[in-house]
């Protein structure tokens, strides 16, 4: 077995997760984090990529629309490379209380955020297909946040920092010695060789995942699980992220992302977090709530849907039958110490990705403090790896990247514009196990083909560089097929529908992926 | 304006309807929304390939298979015109070297080296039937992104092909010269077509030979001189070569789809692409006429037959809604699921929703209406627009198409006279 020592050992490879080695490796702490999966395959990478300004939350919880006012700032400075400043409206379809957006108005103000009404004619010049029938518009700092270029950054920035991060590796066992946590032993679920960490603290940031955890360690975290279903539309509907002004509630929210228009979401308490299937009435329900906003909503081509478990921690004495949207999107540092009497351990439980930054400092805060070391927390300035020239990526730059330095070597995914030396530098990045994790950080199989084409050449090349045995290649390939599926399966109508009948006829009918030898 | 049949659809059931009743006489055009769906396929000519095991002999084991599935197309026709469907094919398609019989399935390595049963296959792939084992050279092209030999040959080395005869591959990388972003099919059937490269090829593989008796390669090998392609490169080479199928676009599939364009203008008939069926004309219960829609206009085609062989929801003949309402594009004929589920299944290699999606018909093959009873007494449909079948996982598209098709033909024949 390996043994590693090191000050911080996290768990929980997310957004949050990330957002503390980050944060740790900068005070000096040595880091290592680990994660069940890839990293950001939970809920970091399963939202609808919105970057809040605050909006949503101003009327109803205003201490969260004040930190995502004011991390939303702070991250355009510091990761302005994960972000396409896509700008937002909040606006009062024929449905929603026009005494509501005064309300909206003056609380978003209260709130610190930058907040504008537009005439409704102002907007609609600006989004021809957003609903006629709006009657007020607001104009806000919402964003479209890549939550896996975000993730990766932090931990390309922290291993900088000397900290070590193992993906697939599954926490088995928290080491205990008395009241106190010492490390965790992990099991690569790759190789199945454990491998055994010795901490001064560990940090619980599995987000949906944390209760599993804490239980582990022998305590309790009333972590909730709360499902959220998202839709992707195959064209961008909008340029700005369009979110109804109204109480937040399903379906309200459309945010463009790359070539796509994501609109999410719902929300719904589940047992277990990797329950993510969604049923065909929580699809209909997302696409008569996009109709709202935007009129032939349903005639766009869904593309694929999927749905994440929300982190959320309700207050403690809050009356268990209140509805997930009651519960503070707000984040707490659990000190075990203080509230178990077992030292050495410290949970983050809830808040959200545009908080991950302060979620962050406020964790490791407590950490440094157990550990009577760390200096101060830099993240407010520290500019992320990638995002040294502080600009916003924006939805041309790979199609101007191709035509002004066109590369020598073929494309492999026509749908997201991606050059085989995309793949050799993502793979020799860091070496990568499931074709899924390649399409998180390519978007290979996000566009309309949904892997059609370009699954079996990224099989078929991994194979030829030596990075695929042939069985992995062919587990890995089928392992793809099946995941996509998942998606797909209850969006199958309209030209998707026609797409999956293609990508069915290559799979089965071209390539009898079904005889293939194991 | 005195066209006598009219065929929806530029695939093979369309193409097998209109050359039959064209070579009965009778003048024909056929409309396509697309260009047709030969050119997405790798040519193969599939009868019966799994059932689900794997079926050696399609004709002998269709009655078994149908006995399982009452609502499969092949319910319709008879075993003997599935065969003379077939030895039709091999005689139409003689100069592109068509082989094999509907009695003895051939298995043919697919681009991920599983053995695959098919029925005939284009002289450029005969020699790639494995049954009785044999060592092949897989011949890949450096940088050619949709064919990867090592894979395709690893898992070609663990067929078992049921003879018990082992089958050895190994791979090489070939290097063509040139710009490595002209590595697409459409671009090096053309290149290959040049007398240098092809020597440079042949010389190349050639070289790398060991033991092996066989050499497959993509399926690039020239379009319109397939043929002195093919048979070049197995001389320079010194020993069989045969094709593998590659993903759309398949240069095989424009192979046959010309030689079938070409035939049908031979005895008379015209193709025109990019023509929408949109509506039709119809009096009592006899279609008139069908709307098309061409050139941003529509134009009324009459007609006394018409043949419906728009295939299923893959190529745009039916249509699935938001709501699981399933249409015909062109007559609203009634669709059915085939006995598949209502609801997806989560394991992706299953039978799924709309796996087996298409029109339902009478004994006749005549699309039903709403009602029950035939749409029009003059319209049958062929193909993949047939509820009932799952090609791809049976291995039976072509093998429906032809039969179904021939069939179409003679029925509307029958009627004309």
């Amino acid at each position: 077995m390996n043994t590693l020592d090191t000050d911080v050992l996290v768990i929980g490879g997310g957004s949050t997760g990330a957002g503390v080695a980050w944060d740790s490796a900068l005070r000096g702490l040595h880091v290592t984090l680990v994660d069940r999966q890839d990293f950001a395959t939970g809920t970091s990478g399963r939202f609808h990529g919105l970057l809040h300004s605050g909006g949503r939350y101003a009327v109803k919880d205003p201490g969260s629309a004040r930190e995502c006012a004011a991390e939303n700032r702070i991250l355009r400075q510091v990761a302005a490379d994960c972000i396409e400043d896509t700008g937002g409206l909040f606006v009062s379809t024929p449905e929603d209380d026009l005494e509501y957006a005064d309300r909206f108005l003056a609380a978003a103000r209260a709130a610190g955020m930058e907040v504008e009404e537009v005439p409704v004619g102002t907007a609609l010049r600006d989004e021809p297909r957003l609903n006629p029938k709006i009657r007020r518009a607001f104009r806000v700092q919402d964003g479209s946040i890549d939550s896996w270029k975000m993730v990766s950054a932090l931990l390309r920035g922290a291993e900088a920092h000397a900290a070590t991060v193992l993906p697939y590796h599954k926490v088995v066992e928290v080491l205990r010695h008395g009241d106190r946590v010492e490390g965790a032993v992990m099991e690569d679920q790759r190789t199945g060789q454990e491998v055994r960490v010795h901490a001064g603290c560990v940090v619980n940031a599995a987000g949906a995942w944390s209760g599993q955890v804490a239980r582990l360690a022998g305590c309790e975290v009333g972590v909730r699980p709360g499902k959220g279903v998202m839709v992707a539309i195959n064209h961008r509907l909008a340029r700005a992220v369009l979110n109804r002004c109204h109480l937040p509630s399903d379906g309200d929210i459309i945010v463009p992302v790359r070539t796509v228009s994501v609109i999410g979401t719902t929300d719904h308490p589940v047992a277990d977090p990797d329950d993510t299937e969604c049923s065909p009435e929580e699809v209909h329900q997302m696409i008569e709530a996009g109709e709202l906003l935007v009129p032939g909503f349903r005639e766009a081509r869904a593309l694929r849907v999927w749905a994440g478990s929300r982190p959320l921690l309700p207050k403690t004495g809050g009356s268990a039958g209140a509805g997930d949207r009651e519960v503070s999107r707000s984040h707490t540092v659990l000190d075990h110490g203080a509230r178990d009497g077992l030292e050495g351990l410290v949970t983050i439980a809830g808040g959200k990705f545009t908080t991950l930054r302060l979620m962050a400092e406020d964790t490791v805060d407590v950490v440094v403090r157990k550990l009577g070391r760390g200096s101060e927390c830099r993240t407010r300035t520290e500019v992320l790896p990638g995002s040294e020239s502080r600009h916003f990526y924006w939805i041309g730059n790979r199609q101007q990247e191709a035509e002004t330095d066109p590369p020598d070597d073929p494309l492999i995914c026509e749908c997201e514009l991606v050059s085989q030396h995309d793949l050799d530098t993502v793979v020799a990045r860091r070496p990568t196990w499931r074709l899924d994790d390649i399409r998180r950080a390519l978007r290979v199989g996000m566009g309309p083909c949904q892997g059609g084409f370009c699954a079996f050449r990224v099989a078929g090349m991994l194979h030829q560089e030596g990075r695929y045995g042939r069985a992995e290649a062919n587990s890995a390939l089928r392992e793809f097929v099946q995941e996509r599926w998942k998606g797909v399966k209850v969006i199958s109508w309209g030209a998707q529908a026609r797409q999956t009948r293609l990508d069915r006829w290559i799979f089965e009918g071209l390539y009898d992926l079904e005889h293939l030898p194991e | 304006m005195g066209t006598d049949a009219v065929v929806l659809g530029a695939g093979t059931a369309g193409m097998v309807a209109a050359l039959r009743l064209a070579a009965a006489g009778a003048s024909v055009l056929v409309l396509a929304e697309g260009e047709g769906g030969l050119p997405l396929a790798p040519a193969q000519i599939d009868v019966l390939g799994y059932r689900p095991q794997l079926v050696l002999d399609p004709l002998g084991e269709l009655a078994g298979f149908l006995e399982s599935r009452p609502d499969h197309p092949y319910q319709l026709v008879e075993a003997g015109e599935v065969g003379a469907s077939l030895d039709w094919f091999l005689e139409l398609s003689a100069p592109l070297g068509y082989t094999g019989s509907p009695r003895l399935n051939r298995l043919q390595p697919t681009g991920l080296g599983a053995l695959r049963p098919t029925c005939l296959v284009p002289e450029t792939m005969a020699a790639g039937d494995l049954s009785d084992g044999g060592s092949v050279l897989v011949v890949g092209l450096r940088g050619f992104r949709d064919f990867h030999a090592p894979l395709l040959a690893e898992n070609l080395a663990l067929a078992h092909p049921p003879s018990g005869a082992e089958v050895r591959a190994r791979a090489v990388e070939v290097s063509l010269p040139g710009d490595p972003r002209d590595l697409r099919p459409q671009l090096l059937v053309r290149r290959l077509e040049e007398r240098g490269v092809l020597a440079e090829l042949g010389r190349e593989i050639r070289s790398r030979l060991e033991q092996e008796d066989l050499v497959g390669v993509p399926a690039v090998l020239g379009l319109e001189s397939s043929h002195e392609v093919w048979q070049g490169l197995q001389e320079l080479v010194g020993r069989p070569v045969f094709e593998i199928p590659t993903p759309p676009p398949s240069q095989p599939g424009q192979r046959l789809q010309q030689h079938l364009f070409r035939a049908l203008r031979r005895l008379g008939g015209e193709v025109r692409l990019g023509a929408r069926a949109a509506g039709y004309r119809a009096r009592g219960d006899r279609l008139v006429a069908v709307k098309v829609v061409t050139a941003a206009r529509e134009v009324e085609i009459p007609a006394d037959h018409f043949v419906l062989a728009t295939g299923g929801i893959g190529t745009g003949g039916i249509t699935a809604g938001p709501d699981g309402e399933l249409r015909e594009e062109v007559f609203g004929a009634r669709v059915s699921r085939g006995g598949a589920p209502e609801q997806p299944l989560v394991e992706y290699m299953a039978t799924q929703p709309l796996d087996r999606v298409g029109v339902e018909v009478d004994e006749e093959q005549r699309p039903l209406g709403g009602g029950g009873g035939a749409l029009f007494e003059n319209l049958w449909a062929a193909g993949a627009a047939l509820a009932g079948a799952e090609p791809w996982r049976e291995k039976s598209g072509e093998g429906i198409s032809l039969a179904t098709g021939f069939r179409a033909a003679r029925l509307a024949g029958g009627a004309r006279a």
